[in-house]
């Protein structure tokens, strides 16, 4: 937990629309993401939680909006998106490790590529990452000869090689079987302690009580509610919210 | 199988097994053994002597295919008879027939170590069928290179989505699937020249062979990196790998290995289209060995040829059926 209130802002987001054609996701999202914050987002299937993220790496491009990365304005036409998005790890919901990769080499491709660093210290430093995630011991395995658990935290070594400065999960346990659950989630609990600013899009009560600052509540592609876990989960008085914590309880 | 209950799905060869079945062993047995017994009979005493063709000796052969095919056909119908025995009738069968065409067709059986494997022919061919060789193998590696790279930049390109570029790469995947390769050849080395566009014969051969194999090349290669799937570059992007490096670092190599077993087989098959070049005066394997042939008045060059071409391709097509079988356990193995 890391209530330190530090005034900086790491994400600034204003009005920001995305449509598909004809289907309006997003419909004017606004909020501030501090440095060290972690922000679960919630809300039902299809409300644009997943959309949401995307569009702050603009690996979904917006439809209108600004976007601010530690005051960095992402959306303006002269920015390298790279640059950007090497200080937004991400994590998705299918891992999506690279198959012909062991999980050391998945690790060090982007330091040795984008970062440029040498392949010694990429190796000194992924070896540290799979120390921290616990899969030391697995790091010539190749991704087919991990669990579901494994590669999730291989998944989450990977972003964190490129020393982001923020860090998206988007559902990152939903894929995975019960039991494997708490392996990534308590991975992601360390993060949150040691500061990582984080945005992670889970249904996973106990994880985000303990470890998140703030909920952002998603319905029909606008922030429905915006408060601690205490506020939403306990004192709610919006209707989808109440309705929807109703079901996943 | 002889469930009653079954008998209104049941087709009619089971429908015909069933009826076997119920004719008792014994009886079946004794019709079998008897039926070969005649046939053999048959087979010593009835059939017309070696080289005889007038109609009545004919009739006789005609016979004892029939009669034989009639017995192979109760005893293949028999479910009650082993596998093993099936399997060495049918091959039985074949021998049989190979020898009655051997025994009464009016083949020169007995100069064919003269006539197609006479090393003395084939050393006299030699100097010529090698440099053939040669040409085959120059015509088949520069296609299969041509191809590769006119392949692969098309795919590349076409992943890019560009509707006007699409349209354009489609036209000449089209055009070039649709072309004969031998038509193209002679466009080639034939009417170009005409333009002022001259191309030496190997040159034409190469080109024409380069680009019908670049067609299916480029098909190819669509089809492997389609076969990547859609998380994975977007896992590249989010770790900040610009578009050129997620090609050359996460898709490439994925789609190689999709890629390798049809890429093989396209490789042989259009090795196998170099025979083509001979309509345009290149001397290669096939046309060294047919004017060998013709210059030594002995088809020895042509055997030797046929040999050298299944050495070439033999091996390889074993490789890329083995490939394939690799790379679908491979695929097999793979989670989520
Ligand atoms: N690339 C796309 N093209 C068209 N429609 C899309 C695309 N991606 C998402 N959508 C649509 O946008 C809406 C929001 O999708 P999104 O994935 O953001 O929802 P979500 O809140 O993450 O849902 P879930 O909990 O199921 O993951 C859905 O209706 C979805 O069908
Ligand atoms: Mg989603």
């Amino acid at each position: 937990m890391s209530n330190m209130n530090l005034p900086e802002t790491m994400i600034e987001v204003v009005d920001l629309h995305k449509r598909f054609k004809d289907l309006h996701v997003l419909k004017g999202i606004s909020t501030v993401v501090k440095h060290s914050e972690v922000v679960a987002v919630m809300g039902p299937s299809g409300s644009g939680k997943s959309t949401f993220l995307r569009c702050l790496n603009r690996l979904e491009e917006p439809t209108s909006g600004r976007i601010y990365i530690e005051g960095v304005d992402i959306m303006a036409p002269y920015i390298d998106i790279n640059r950007v998005r090497t200080e937004i790890g991400m994590v998705f919901q299918s891992f999506n490790l690279f198959p012909h990769l062991t999980a050391i080499e998945n690790i060090k491709l982007a330091p040795m590529n984008v970062r440029k660093i040498s392949n010694k210290e990429a190796t000194e430093r992924g070896m540290a990452l799979l120390e921290k995630v616990g899969l030391a011991e697995k790091a010539t395995a190749y991704p087919e000869q991990l669990s579901g658990g494994q590669q999730q935290r291989v998944a989450i070594a990977r972003a964190l090689a490129m020393q982001p400065q923020i860090m998206f999960f988007d559902e990152p346990t939903s894929a995975l079987d019960p039991e494997m659950i708490g392996e990534v989630l308590d991975v992601m609990r360390n993060m949150a302690k040691e500061g990582m600013t984080m945005m992670v899009v889970s249904h996973e009560m106990g994880f985000i009580r303990e470890a998140a600052d703030r909920i952002l509540f998603l319905a029909d592609g606008l922030i429905v509610e915006d408060g601690t876990p205490d506020q939403i989960f306990n004192h709610s008085k919006h209707k989808r919210t109440i309705e929807f914590l109703g079901k996943i309880l | 199988m002889a469930d009653p209950k079954n008998s209104e799905t049941a087709t009619g060869l089971s429908d015909l097994k069933d009826k076997i079945g119920h004719i008792p062993i014994i009886r079946r047995n004794s019709f079998v053994y008897g039926f070969l017994t005649v046939l053999i009979l048959y087979g010593v005493f009835l059939l017309p002597s070696r080289g005889s063709s007038g109609t009545v000796d004919l009739g006789r052969i005609a016979l004892f295919g029939v009669l034989l095919l009639i017995w192979a056909m109760v005893v293949f119908t028999d479910e009650l008879k082993s596998e093993k025995m099936k399997t060495t009738m049918v091959f039985s069968l074949f021998i049989i027939a190979g020898w009655l065409y051997y025994r009464y067709s009016t083949a020169r059986w007995g100069e064919m170590g003269f006539l197609f494997f006479n090393v003395e022919m084939i050393q006299k061919a030699w100097p010529t069928l090698m440099e053939g060789f040669w040409t085959t193998l120059l015509l088949a590696v520069g296609a299969a290179i041509m191809s590769t790279i006119v392949g692969l930049l098309l795919a590349v390109f076409r992943s890019f989505n560009n509707a006007v570029l699409n349209f354009f790469i489609i036209a000449y995947v089209d055009f070039f699937r649709a072309m004969p390769i031998i038509v193209l050849m002679m466009l080639i080395y034939y009417a170009l020249p005409f333009m002022g566009i001259s191309l030496s014969a190997i040159m034409s051969g190469i080109l024409a062979l380069g680009l019908n194999s670049s067609a299916y090349v480029s098909e190819i290669f669509r089809a492997g990196f389609l076969s990547v799937k859609k998380g994975q570059i977007e896992a590249a992007n989010a770790l900040g790998l610009t578009p050129i490096q997620t090609m050359r670092l996460v898709i490439l190599p994925q789609a190689f290995r999709v890629v390798i077993p049809p890429l093989v087989g396209n490789y042989v098959a259009s090795a196998k289209d170099t025979a083509l070049a001979s309509s345009i005066s290149i001397i290669e394997l096939l046309k060294a060995g047919l004017s060998q042939k013709s210059l030594l008045a002995n088809p020895s060059p042509l055997i030797f040829v046929t040999a050298l071409y299944l050495a070439m391709f033999l091996p390889l097509t074993r490789f890329a059926g083995y490939l394939e079988k690799k790379m679908k356990a491979s695929q097999r193995q793979v989670r989520l």
